[in-house]
């Protein structure tokens, strides 16, 4: 019974392993043989990115970007995730390349490569129109000043709170920051100028009560001492676009006085302007949600089996797996998964695979404690009768235990099936567009985060509570069996 | 012929010694039930001899095979013993009929037809064959355990054991069940019985054996250890019971 036992458990594990990493994962590509670039960009950066209404990317970097590869005759993808995040993505190497307004700074340059300036700003001060209190720096005593994590912006709101007594709230994305400042929980925010002047054009209730500072040069970035032959065609492109005349054609259609703004929409204006994005990114969700479920059911059926068998070595992997997988907050995990992993094993993943591996791994931690105490719940009467029979323990289990544990375990497992639906938009900080980070998104060019979030949280609301009705009528259903 | 023997039988459940070294031999066809107080260790001692409960030290034999050797395929043994519990165990999300034909089609590759008429045969013999398709909940106490009786039969075992099979019951069922296993019985098979009945040991035991503190105190046939009973401790409990 014994080796019968561990055949069996061993196979589980290798399955899981195999469920887990190997399907997902692909070798490192060679970008030599390979000339299709991973270039990073932010998401919400209007004017240099930002997703039109019709789903594309659009603004300044996108558009410069676009001009030098057709100049230079490259092939590149764009990976659009929060600022820091792409950052990270750089240095593990998980993209070729970083164009995001990012200021050349000497920190920076230690960690990256810059190719010739492009862009010259420096960061500015907004505060409410109408706010009278702020007129200058100096009476920013007592305030708090809201800022982008890891930006040039950010570097000067700590310089000023040496001076002063600010406090300061770091947000992921401008739009955010901005909202912060009209919701009134902040009292100030610091954003490169030309940034902060296309959100003030595009209808923001903001007002600069100083000029900009001093600026800052934007570049376009690449892995130190990694992909030098795509940084020299990015200044080679740049020299010609700028010499053409391309350079300023694009600049003027963002900053010009001649560049369009947006009307307001209502609320169902917002909806239905952005219906498409909006389910496109429910529908994101939904397959996270159900392929991470799916996965986890498994694998927490097969984790929960290892604690309830007399095995001592299973009950302790089963122990262990859990107690770390809960211990990990899950935002923790999918940077490790997508940032770490790819360093330590030197593997490419996507931040759709990375989040999947995520979502499934802390998943099953939860079913496996779920599946443990049904399993536990089950009378103990009716091992013993499945074995005095003659059957197996596998067997026993899976015709006998399982699946009045199964019964026990259905509401709670239609709780964590809500919970884990919930938790996909975390993985919004690795860049995956699920649906808040699509409601992110079209703030970032709408700058109506009052509606937007209204929206968001309806269309969870909803499918949730749609699912959780499904799920009680399948419940109903197989409890009327007995 | 030896059907089923132990030999300084000892388990322990952690400090606590429960059986003290226990030698028993059953003769195919013979019924043996065994008495005692409560805690003197009757349970434990039966389900050692299926190996539900792990043996502490010494050897349990059933036919020629020592089910205490680690190389043993235990799972074939006790295919050959069935055994009754005093809360039945039916499965609960299991019909009647499936409940008896799940371990024979997982086990001696019946077809589906075999499996339902050797169910419906068993079922006949325990007087539940209008129950086939009823779920255990809906079972009377004195039902479940002729169920669970008929699903210990149909892997067609020659040893049966019974834990207390009665004790759960309403005075109202014992009798059916009591039936069922005197029948049983009478076509020649193979029992150990841990009961309370007293009537059933007198009538239908080849041999009681008293048990007290992890030993067996005494044995014999049941007109002579009933009627004239040897050891002190045999005497008590016979007068607190009787
Ligand atoms: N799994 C166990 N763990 C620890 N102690 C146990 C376990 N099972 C039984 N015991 C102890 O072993 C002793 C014998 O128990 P057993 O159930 O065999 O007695 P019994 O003679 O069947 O009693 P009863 O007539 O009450 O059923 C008791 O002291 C009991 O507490
Ligand atoms: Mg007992």
């Amino acid at each position: 019974m014994n080796t019968n036992m561990k055949r069996v458990t061993v196979f589980g594990l290798l399955l899981l392993t195999a469920m887990l990493f190997t399907s997902t994962m692909s070798p490192l590509k060679g970008h030599a043989e390979e000339d299709t670039y991973l270039i990073a960009t932010d998401v919400t950066f209007a004017p240099f990115e930002f997703q039109n209404e019709d789903g594309d990317y659009v603004g300044i970097d996108i558009e410069l970007l676009a001009a030098i590869a057709e100049d230079q005759g490259f092939e590149y993808e764009l990976a659009p995730m929060n600022f820091s995040a792409g950052l990270q993505a750089l240095e593990a190497n998980q993209v070729d390349g970083m164009i995001a307004a990012m200021g050349i700074t000497p920190e920076r340059e230690e960690s990256f490569d810059f190719s010739n300036p492009y862009f010259e700003s420096g960061p500015v001060m907004a505060v409410r129109d109408d706010d009278e209190d702020i007129s200058s720096y100096e009476d920013l005593d007592g305030k708090t000043l809201a800022v982008k994590v890891g930006t040039t912006g950010a570097e000067f709101a700590a310089e000023l709170a040496e001076e002063y007594d600010i406090e300061i709230s770091q947000f992921e994305d401008s739009a955010t920051m901005y909202e912060d400042v009209l919701a009134g929980h902040s009292d100030g925010a610091i954003e490169d100028y030309p940034v902060m002047a296309y959100a003030i054009q595009q209808g923001l209730d903001l007002r600069f009560p100083e000029e900009p500072e001093l600026g800052d040069e934007y570049g376009f970035a690449v892995n130190l001492g990694q992909n030098q032959e795509l940084l020299e065609m990015f200044n080679a492109g740049l020299a010609n676009v700028l010499e053409d005349g391309t350079y300023e054609e694009i600049v003027e259609r963002y900053l010009g006085d001649s560049s369009e703004v947006a009307p307001r929409a209502g609320f169902f204006g917002l909806l239905q302007a952005n219906f498409g994005p909006l389910m496109t990114g429910l529908g994101r969700t939904l397959v996270l949600t159900l392929v991470s479920f799916a996965i986890a059911l498994v694998a927490g059926t097969v984790i929960g089996l290892f604690s309830a068998t007399p095995s001592k070595v299973l009950n302790v992997i089963a122990d262990i797996y859990v107690t770390i997988l809960r211990g990990i907050p899950l935002i923790v995990l999918a940077f490790f998964m997508y940032f770490t992993v790819p360093q330590l094993f030197g593997i490419q993943i996507t931040a759709f695979t990375a989040g999947i591996i995520t979502l499934s791994l802390n998943t099953t931690a939860y079913i496996a404690e779920q599946v443990r105490g049904g399993l536990a719940a089950v009378d103990k009467g009716q091992l013993e009768a499945a074995r005095s029979l003659g059957l197996p323990y596998g067997v026993s289990m899976q015709k006998v235990v399982l699946p009045q544990a199964v019964k026990i375990m259905i509401p709670s497992l239609i709780n964590q099936f809500v919970i884990t639906l919930k938790d996909t938009s975390i993985l919004s900080v690795i860049g995956i567009v699920e649906l808040t980070q699509t409601g992110r998104i079209i703030i970032a060019r709408s700058y109506q985060s009052g509606a937007m979030w209204i929206i968001v949280g309806l269309m969870y609301l909803v499918i949730i509570t749609l699912l959780t009705k499904l799920s009680n009528m399948i419940e109903r259903r197989l409890i009327a069996n007995d | 012929m030896t059907k089923l023997k132990t030999e300084a039988l000892r388990k322990s459940f952690g400090e606590l010694e429960v059986l003290k070294g226990l030698d028993l031999e059953v003769k195919e066809g013979e019924v043996v039930v065994i008495i005692g107080p409560s805690g003197s260790g009757k349970s434990t001692f039966l389900r050692c001899m299926n190996l539900l409960e792990e043996v502490s030290d010494g050897r349990v034999i059933v036919d020629d095979f020592d089910l205490t050797d680690p190389k043993q395929d235990i799972n074939k043994i006790r295919q050959n013993v069935g055994m009754v519990f005093q809360q039945f165990n039916l499965f609960p999300h299991l019909s009647v009929m499936d409940n008896i034909t799940m371990a024979p089609k997982q086990l001696k590759d019946l077809s589906g037809e075999d499996a339902r008429t050797l169910a419906m045969r068993l079922l006949d013999s325990v007087g539940m064959s209008d129950k086939a398709d009823a779920y255990p909940s809906s079972l009377s106490g004195g039902q479940k355990q002729r169920v669970a009786i008929a699903r210990a039969l149909a892997m067609e075992p020659d040893i049966m054991l019974f834990d207390e099979p009665t004790s759960a019951l309403d005075p109202e069922m014992v009798g059916e069940v009591l039936a069922v296993m005197k029948k049983l019985a009478e076509d020649g098979m193979t029992m150990v019985v841990v009961t309370h009945e007293m009537g059933f040991a007198r009538e239908m035991a080849d041999r009681v054996i008293f048990m007290d503190e992890g030993n067996i105190v005494e044995e014999g046939r049941p007109e002579q250890l009933f009627g004239n009973p040897q050891n002190e401790r045999t005497r008590d409990f016979l007068d607190k019971i009787l």
